[in-house]
Order: structure tokens, then sequence, then C-alpha cells
């Protein structure tokens, strides 16, 4: 037996413990009634038994309108300086988790970004179980729950196992050993999903569904919103343009959440597009989530969090594709 | 860690110290980097900067100038979008900033022996210029050497003094020509009528053992590979450097990939080969 139980009528102290470490931030149901990762105080509730967030937490390394550069003429192009304070996220889903993951490996691989990297640093994760509805599909949870994240709270009946996977996850558990109860060990959750499974072979194999007519009906449907990239964990492309000052002079450079099913992210100079046609855009996207690019080729980037399935307006799927060849399959 | 004086993240300041007109939009710029940076700048023919213009905004341009210049390095830059624009307003004493270079470039060290085709088209010529440049400087290395570079009109021949001088030259082969030939004589040069494939195929120049250099726009590309294939170049010795609208320059952006690849960094050179099957690449 070790002390790892939070039972639920100590949730409280658990969350005003984890604000000494940092600002404290986790899913809360908004006035607008939607779920969203925000900052937690007094009166705003944690709101642990949520199936989604609309934005995933890319928004905490990637904002969607960053400075990159300032520019003024006495100092030339200078990164910005803001500081990063210590944030605790509170209550991620193994999906998100392993969203985050696939960032860390994109901006910490060879290549370091440091405006990711000073947010990353400063970022506590802290995960949470969660009970997968009809729009997920995520894969093995029991690999997802310890992507990087520091501490980990399975649900249980009476509350909440702790497990600790770093050692910031550590300090923090030491901390919070006065208000834990005596619980059996951790055990990993063990769940498979076949369109997990599916998903991976179609990787492994490069396959493109090139013939596919769903391609033709999927560009026919799509509307070019562009949703289903903005509230994706894992997309994390982006603009890079230039804000003038009234002066003339002085700049900020900003990168900026971009989205391969628009138009102009094909395009080149004196207008020629690689990617005319919204067919070769969805096919492009799919590329990316299945296939991978650069540092990630090879690694599926769709973590089955179900969020474009969710927020697509006219009901667009990429499931279907993987369900088709499944079909094509059977006897 | 990366600090901000490090040029593939905050470029670094650099001076323009010369510029000439090319043509009606297009012009060549020298830089030298500030400070101390000046001297540290080398490259490969094929990579490209990011380019800053202040208050305008970034663009990927490639160097168009021979590598290991003293101090400085030249851009060859057509004024198409708002930055472009910008930079064409500019005049030496101004200051811009550069990170890169960026990218692969041209694997000289594997053609070592061999005979090489350059193919240009249009602007393309800026980074086969440089790569020109590079093969004259260790000139016995390689064999027979052929410059083929094709524009709109004649006015709009890039270079064409330095080209009237290349024409003189015995150890290299030039070969121009034009879409549409108007009154206006290019400069005294000979200058051929007719698209690029078609100049390709009315000359005669050793086509074994030979590895191509092809850039221009994407219709150069797709008329002239299979032409190349057809005299007996292997796609694995057709080299193309190719256009993305590159953001970042270091392959996080994403907007310039190709297929699996990005540009910006496996690229923009890459092999013919390399780029067989990939949808959207060409």
């Amino acid at each position: 037996m070790t002390r790892n139980l939070l039972k639920h009528d100590s949730v409280s102290d658990f969350l005003e413990i984890l604000a000494t470490f940092g600002e404290l931030h986790g899913p809360v149901l908004t006035e607008d009634g939607v779920t969203a990762f925000r900052p937690l105080g007094p009166g705003i509730d944690l709101f642990l038994t949520y199936d989604r967030t609309l934005i995933p937490p890319k928004k905490y390394l990637l904002p969607p309108r960053d400075t990159v550069l300032t520019f003024a003429p006495d100092e030339d192009y200078r990164l910005p300086v803001a500081a990063v304070s210590e944030t605790i996220l509170v209550g991620l889903h193994p999906c998100d988790l392993q969203g985050i993951a696939y960032l860390d490996k994109v901006f910490m691989g060879d290549r370091i970004d440091p405006l990711y990297h000073a947010r990353r640093t400063a970022l506590t994760l802290i995960g949470l179980s969660c009970e997968p509805d009809e729009n997920c599909f995520c894969g093995d949870l029991s690999a997802a729950e310890t992507h990087g994240c520091d501490l980990f709270m399975r649900q249980l009946p009476d509350g909440f196992s702790l497990r600790d996977n770093t050692p910031k996850g550590t300090a923090i558990l030491n901390r919070l050993t006065p208000i834990l109860a005596e619980g059996e060990p951790p055990e990993a959750a063990s769940r498979t999903c076949a369109m997990a499974a599916a998903i991976q072979q179609a990787s492994a194999r490069g396959e493109t569904y090139g013939e596919s007519a769903l391609w033709d009906e999927f560009a026919g449907r799509c509307l070019s919103c562009g949703a289903c990239s903005l509230c994706c964990p894992t997309c994390y492309c982006f603009d890079v343009r230039e804000y003038g000052a009234l002066d003339g002079e002085t700049t900020m450079r900003l990168r900026e959440w971009d989205n391969c099913l628009f138009k102009d992210h094909g395009e080149v100079a004196g207008g020629f597009n690689f990617r005319k046609s919204r067919q070769e855009r969805f096919q492009y996207r799919y590329r990316h989530k299945y296939l991978g690019f650069g540092p990630t080729r090879g690694i599926v980037s769709c973590v089955g969090c179900g969020r474009c399935r969710v927020v697509c307006p006219v009901g667009i799927d990429l499931l279907e594709l993987f369900k088709e060849h499944d079909d094509e399959k059977r006897p | 860690m990366r600090n901000d004086r490090d040029p593939t993240i905050a470029p670094l300041p650099a001076t323009i110290i010369g510029l000439k007109t090319l043509s009606a939009d297009t012009a060549l710029f020298r830089l030298t980097l500030e400070n101390s940076e000046g001297d540290r700048f080398d490259f490969n023919p094929g990579q490209f900067i990011q380019l800053s213009v202040p208050s305008g905004g970034e663009v990927p341009i490639s160097l168009a100038g021979p590598p290991r210049l003293h101090n400085s390095f030249e851009v060859c830059v057509r004024r198409v979008g708002h930055v472009t624009d910008m930079l064409h307003r500019l005049l030496p004493g101004d200051r811009l900033g550069v990170r890169g270079p960026f990218g692969n470039g041209f694997p000289l060290g594997e053609w070592t022996g061999r005979n090489i085709l350059l193919i240009a088209g249009g602007l393309g010529i800026a980074p086969l210029r440089s790569l020109l440049y590079a093969l004259l400087m260790q000139r016995e290395g390689f064999g027979e050497i052929t410059l083929m570079y094709g524009a709109r009109e004649p006015s709009a021949i890039l270079f064409k003094e330095e080209l009237a001088e290349l024409s003189g030259r015995r150890d290299m082969h030039l070969f121009l020509t034009v879409d549409f030939a108007q009154e206006e004589s290019p400069s005294g040069l000979a200058c051929n009528t007719g698209l690029l494939p078609t100049l390709l195929r009315g000359v005669n120049f050793g086509t074994t053992n030979t590895v191509a250099a092809v850039c221009g726009p994407p219709a150069l590309y797709r008329c002239i590979l299979e032409e190349l294939q057809e005299l007996g170049i292997p796609a694995e010795h057709i080299y193309l450097s190719l256009e993305r609208r590159m953001k970042c320059g270091v392959g996080l952006c994403c907007h310039c990939a190709v297929g699996d690849l990005f540009c910006c960094s496996d690229g923009p050179v890459f092999s013919y080969s390399q780029l067989k099957g990939i949808s959207g690449a060409i």
C-alpha cells in the first residue's frame, strides 16, 4: 500500500497545493458551454469529467499568434524577452499528452525552437485517465499515459490514484503526501482500438489510398474552413507575418497558426500553386497526419482525440478511408 | 541553446554594398554582413538565405554569386511582391537582415570528372550562376560545362555582360534562347528563338557521364525532364532546384513540404529520382 490516493473531498486541497508550483490551468466549462483549458481560480471550477476541449493544449506551447522577433532601427532584430511563467496544466487526457509529445519531437528535436522550449520547460503536465466516447479512437492508453506527463491521475470510484513520471512529478507528489490516502499500486490501463491499429498499419505501408473515390467526395463537401486543423492537437504549421507600427520603422514578426486546407498554403512567387485543388490539399493533409514529414517522417501524428470528427461542419471523417480499406479486404 | 545572434533564428544585420539593375524588374544586390560576421559567411551554390527587409518582412532568396567572395555575397531579386518591392526601393548603404544560408545546395563533390549541363529558365539563372562560377573556380575537376539559358524575351535576359564574357570562354559552352524574338538584340549575344526543350534537342553536346542541373519556373521542369532522360541522362543525375514559399527555413513551418521532404532543409536541390512519384512535387 502506498500513499497515492487522492480522495474526491481532497481535490480542492490538491489544487491549492498545485497552485504553489505555478499558475494553475485546466479544463473548465465556459459560460458559452464550451470546454476549454483556462486558468483556474476562485469561482472557476475544474471540470474533470469532460470529453474533450474544443482547442487542444497546443495553445500553451504555440499560441495562435506569437511574436517571434521585434525590429527597431537602433536594435535590429531581437528575440522577444517576455518572461515565461511556470504553468501547471492539470487534467490532460492521454491523447493530448501524446499530442504534446509529438510537438516536442518537432520543436525540440534536432533543432530546438527557443520560444517553444522556454514554454515547454515552464509547463508541468498532469494527466488524467478518460472514458472514450463514440468520437474517440486513440490507441494503447498505457503507452500514452506516460508520454511526457509529470504526474498522472487515474480515475477510481472514490478518487484518483496518482503516479509520478518525472522528478518534477515526484516533487509535487511529495508535497501532496499529507492529503493523500493509502491506495493500491496503480495499474496501467489497457485498451486497444481497432481503428488506431488500422491507421498504424496503413502508415507503416505508406498507404495513401490514391485511388479512393472518397477524396473527391470529401473535397466536394469540404468548406476549407480549417476547423479540423485548428482543433488538431498536432497540427502546428504556421505562417510568418510582419506587422509594422505606425512609425513605419519598428515592426513585430509574428508566427500564426496556418492551415494546409487554405488555398494560399501551396502558392509560390508569381501565383503558381502546387496544391490548387481542394482534393490535392486534402490529400496533402492526409499525408502529414498519417505518414509524417521531415523529422516526424513515419510517425502517425493523429492521436485519436476525435476533435476533427466533432467539429467538421459537413461531417467529413478521414476514418472512412481506413474503414473503406478494411471493407475491401473482407470477402 | 541557440541565442538571438544565431543566424538561423534572428537575422544578422547586413548592408547593401552594390546594386545593379539587370532588367526592368530584376536587380542584383551585393550584401555584406556587419560586424565580424561577414568573413564567416560561406555557402554552397544552390543554398538560399532568408532576407529581411526592415518593416517589410522576410523572403527566401537563392544565393546568386560565386561562393567564397571576400566578405560579401550576391542575391538576384525580382520585384514580385510586397517585400521584394520594398527591397527594390533600397539603395547601397541601406540595411537588411539575413538568416542562413539554408538548404543543401548542389552536390559538387559527387560531380567530379563528369560533364555538367546547366539549364536555367528565367530567374532560375540566379542559383545556376552561383553554381557555374563554383564549377569554373575548380574547372579542372569537371568535363564539358554547358549552360543553356532561356528567357521570355531579349530584354528579360539577365547578366547580359557576363554572358557575353562567358560566350568567349573556350572552357565552356553557352546557348541562349528566348521565347519571343523582338527587334531588340540581346546585346549582340547569339541567341536562339524557342523554348529550352527545342534548344536542347538542337544542340550537340556530350550526354554520357553527364549530370544536369535545372532551375526555372514549374513549367520548365515538366517539359524538360523527359527530354533529358531521352538524351540518356538518368533521373539520379538530374538535379532540380525547387521553389516554395519557405517561411521558417529550418523545417518547422511545413509550408515547403514536398511529399515527406522539406524543400528548405532536405532541398531545395533534389535529384529527379528523389522526386519521381511525389504528387505535387513538380
